[in-house]
């Protein structure tokens, strides 16, 4: 059954979990390839992670002039292939979220990949797997759609994959919130 | 109950999920090796070189389902560590105590001889009791236990105590005078997301126990209520429907205010009380005056919130108060933790799923390991070196005379007093650091200094192991196997994954072999495993309060582990307490506490006008010995830091990353100032997890609770100063 990555950034507690896991998968070099930030430090502990959304269309691999940023079936937007990667850095900058890291020294660009070794045959990726809130979960569609039934949406649509950012993505931002509209119990 | 297929229960999150294996490599299961969460997790160990390669999570776990911390995550990178001590160190120029020079490596033979000749030197002239253990509780329950046989019956002292004291003693002492019972918690952690109010009181909960943290998200999105008191906004606090910002030090008036309102409102169970409680009449006339103008004036939190605390938590049909070190590193934590307990007692919101009082464990072990005897007033299944008939009891276990069984000693923190006066003169330290970890720092670093010999026990040269004449290289826990018993009461199992690191050694192995060599091994030499181990501590602890004689190790592998008390082969443990409503003191009733208001030893004044309190980073767990060898950890938190709120920056004329002078009473140290809305504008924090200089225990008070002899690390009284610079010539 397919699953998604699928976020609840309200849960987040800026343990960066997700970032150490990153480094565990085993394929990425021990290097952490998503952000999580500090909203507003000098106020409050809000924090929230940037993960790579994994878009349908996406505009680094559109962006790559040497077609290095494949897409696996599964849809994950992978990391450039090693020997096409040109160093051009035009991914960089052509995602609207900023996502794509630059390795100076090797001139290579590397980016999140859902753990593709992980999630293509169905296990969450690392950052999902531990992170201890629930902000990243592993889910099928079906239990994405009942948690989207819970809200009253746009177009029926979280605000990621609304048109303009990127349009449809893969993986799914519970956006505007998990809370809004739940009835207390007294 | 039927024990064949018994298995602990499994919540609404658990799913079957297959593990990655990498080429090459093997699972190993066990826990974390931090706090009492114990997160379940998988090592990866490579099949060629047998060595530990990193972790994978271990999603069948039903605590916390494959999810960790970072420190979690990381954790494995303790064990092949560049910084592991892989021989044992002797320093023979005592001149250099206090610093990281003149050890030399020797062979354990050499080490062991210089350790039995200065004990046994010191013995006969200043008496048995002229040696001590301090110990710890992140380690297994067989070491814990063995470490106080060790210093009972091996070196035949009275002075053994351990780190408990600065983590979990006032928690022990509250929920045994109130329940008579001291588990850490009354019911299993699967419990708390189905909830409809969780009370946390002085719990970082997000940075110290983050794994939990999806289940009290989990009660929220039900439509429940978080209520957070707590001086700072921390992560938890900010998504709380109600964060009761409380100045440090006032939790007592906190917990009275509630409990007056509660009584007021009629959200008491008077049913509840008069079959199963003592006491309520004495609290209900203690507690009148706690009004909440009477109990805002003191706690600084507006009465309206109080108000609306009272009312969720009285409404609410089922509840659950935890709390932790905030409320409990006091000069009446033990009354703190009675008076949070109270609110649990009135309205009969205890003894039964979904509602109860717990404490949250902070050392993995730090429930296990104070059950069995490593705390001076304390021997196995928690019975008290006091009664005789307890006395008698292990001695027989013990294989000796219960005269040769030594008296009560003093908690550790006296014990650096007893060093002072040179009662106490050789030290054998073991799974602690108090030279970053107590409080006083300038005090405690000077008496061990003084001491006439000292052996540390360590994976890593400690802070405190630069004071020592002897090191000793131990396993990490990856390199043995053992239980621990973790925040829920649940007695679980960690496995080993790796052969030791060079030459180090189990602790229980180290004591066995010190104590052959002291010719008192006829009473160790048979414990030859860990396993052996545990099955004389369940002989031990059989019959006493925390009783784990019917846990085997096979049971605790195929039921996902067994809560205490566990009586016989076929008890499959008790994962919820008083679901007969019977509590543990000789009646069979909880005692309702009625305790009058005191504040701080070192309240603010003119000279030290705010209030310094001290926590942890989600990055760093306790003294940092273990986390700050840890390149992520490190970077992401690489130094302390002090909290101030905008409007006091601004009074002290500070900005955001300067350094400051920050002082009390004690002593002084510099930080950066990181400036932040989510503090009391009368409160500083800082995080303790450093040493040397940059220790915030340099500044703490060594004031200590009555009962639980813990020091008042949240409370005492500071000042800050900006640094003068000097103009550039």
């Amino acid at each position: 059954m397919k699953k998604r990555l699928y976020l609840e950034l309200e849960n987040c507690i800026g343990c960066r979990s997700c970032l150490a896991a990153c480094t565990q998968c085993g394929g990425h070099e021990e290097r952490n390839r998503n952000y999580v930030y500090d909203v507003n430090p000098l106020v409050n502990r809000q924090t929230m992670p940037l993960m790579c959304l994994h878009c349908v269309n996406p505009a680094c691999a559109r962006s790559c002039p040497a077609q290095a940023i494949q897409i696996h079936e599964t849809g994950a937007v992978l990391s450039a292939l090693v020997e096409k990667c040109i160093g051009c850095q035009n991914c960089t900058i052509a995602c609207p979220y900023g996502i794509p890291k630059f390795d100076t020294e090797q001139n290579l660009m590397y980016k999140c990949d859902l753990c593709i070794d992980r999630s293509k045959d169905g296990i969450p990726p690392m950052c999902a797997s531990v992170c201890p809130t629930n902000t990243l979960q592993w889910l099928t569609d079906e239990e994405i759609e009942a948690k989207q039934k819970q809200f009253n949406l746009d177009n029926g649509k979280w605000v990621t994959s609304m048109p303009y950012l990127e349009g449809e993505t893969n993986v799914k931002v519970n956006l505007p919130g998990i809370l809004q509209g739940v009835t207390k119990l007294f | 109950m039927q024990m064949d297929n018994f298995r602990n229960e499994r919540d609404q999150y658990f799913k079957e999920i297959d593990n990655l294996n990498h080429p090459n490599e093997t699972l190993v299961k066990t826990h974390c090796s931090y706090c009492a969460m114990q997160c379940g997790m998988n090592l990866r160990v490579n099949t060629k070189t047998n060595k530990i390669v990193g972790v994978e999570p271990r999603y069948d776990w039903p605590v916390t389902l494959g999810k960790m911390c970072p420190k979690g995550v990381t954790a494995y990178q303790q064990v092949n560590n560049k910084d592991r001590l892989l021989r044992p160190l002797i320093r023979d120029d005592q001149s250099l105590k206090g610093t990281k020079n003149g050890f030399r490596e020797a062979s354990w033979d050499e080490a062991y001889d210089l350790i039995v000749k200065k004990f046994t030197e010191l013995q006969e002239n200043y008496g048995k009791d002229s040696l001590s253990v301090y110990s710890g509780v992140s380690m297994t329950n067989e070491k814990c236990y063995l470490t106080g046989k060790f210093a009972r019956v091996g070196l035949q002292t009275r002075y053994i105590d351990y780190n408990g004291r600065f983590c979990m003693a006032s928690a022990a002492g509250g929920l045994n005078r109130s329940l008579g019972i001291d588990r850490g918690s009354t019911i299993p952690w699967t419990d708390v997301q189905d909830t409809d109010c969780i009370f946390l009181a002085g719990s970082n909960t997000a940075e110290c126990h983050p794994t939990m943290m999806f289940r009290v998200w989990a009660i929220q999105e039900r439509g429940g209520y978080v209520i957070v008191a707590d001086p700072r906004e921390t992560p938890v606090a900010r998504r709380a429907d109600l964060h009761l910002d409380l100045r440090p030090g006032t939790d007592l008036a906190l917990a009275n205010g509630i409990v007056n309102l509660l009584i007021e409102n009629g959200h008491i169970d008077e049913e509840f009380i008069k079959n199963h409680t003592n006491g309520f009449e004495d609290t209900k006339e203690l507690v009148k005056q706690f009004t909440p103008e009477y109990t805002s004036a003191i706690t600084g939190v507006a009465p309206e919130k109080i108000i609306r605390a009272a009312e969720i938590y009285g409404k609410a049909p089922n509840a659950i108060v935890m709390f932790a070190r905030g409320i409990e590193q006091q000069i009446k934590g033990v009354d703190n933790v009675s008076g949070y307990t109270n609110m649990a007692l009135v309205t009969g919101k205890i003894g039964r799923a979904k509602s109860g009082v717990a404490t949250i464990t902070g050392q993995g072990n730090g429930q296990g390991g104070r059950e069995h005897g490593q705390k001076a007033d304390a021997l196995p299944g928690y019975r008290k070196i006091a009664n005789p008939d307890h006395v008698k009891y292990v001695s027989k276990v013990w294989g000796i005379e219960p005269e040769e069984m030594p008296k009560e000693g003093v908690s550790a923190f006296e014990m650096f007093g007893l060093m002072e006066q040179k009662t106490i003169r050789a030290l054998y330290l073991l799974c602690s650091n108090p030279a970053v970890s107590a409080p006083d720092q300038n005090y405690v670093r000077e008496q061990l200094k003084n001491l006439d010999f000292m052996v540390c026990v360590d994976f890593y040269l400690s802070e405190s192991a630069e004071f020592a004449d002897v090191v000793l290289p131990t396993t990490t826990w990856a390199e043995d196997a053992g239980t621990t018993t973790n925040v829920e009461g649940r007695i679980i199992k960690i496995n080993q994954a790796q052969m030791p690191v060079g030459e180090s050694k189990p602790d229980w192995k180290i004591q066995v072999e010190l104590t052959e060599r002291m010719g008192r091994g006829k009473y160790f030499s048979h414990l030859k495993t860990s396993e052996d181990i545990f099955n004389e501590l369940r002989v031990a602890s059989k019959g006493g309060t925390a009783d784990y004689y019917g846990v085997t190790w096979e049971k605790i592998d195929k039921q996902d582990g067994v809560f205490w008390p566990c009586k016989d082969e076929n008890d499959p443990g008790t994962p919820r307490l008083f679901l007969d409503k019977k509590f543990n003191h000789p009646d069979g009733r909880a005692k309702i506490f009625a305790l009058p208001y005191r504040p701080s030893a070192e309240e603010p004044d003119e000279e030290y006008p705010l209030r310094l309190t001290t926590g942890r980073v989600v990055y760093h767990y306790l003294s940092g010995n273990q986390t700050r060898r840890i390149q992520f950890l490190r970077d992401m938190c690489p130094e302390p830091f002090v909290e101030v709120h905008p409007e006091t920056a601004a009074k002290y004329n500070i900005d955001h990353e300067e350094l400051v002078r920050l002082y009390t009473r004690r002593g002084e140290t510099t930080y950066k100032v990181k400036i932040t809305e989510a503090i009391r504008k009368d409160t500083v924090f800082v995080p303790y997890h450093w040493g040397h200089e940059k220790s915030i225990n340099l500044l703490t008070i060594g004031a200590l609770d009555p009962i639980s002899r813990m020091p008042e690390f949240k409370a005492c009284a500071a000042q800050i100063e900006k640094l003068k610079i000097k103009k550039v010539q």
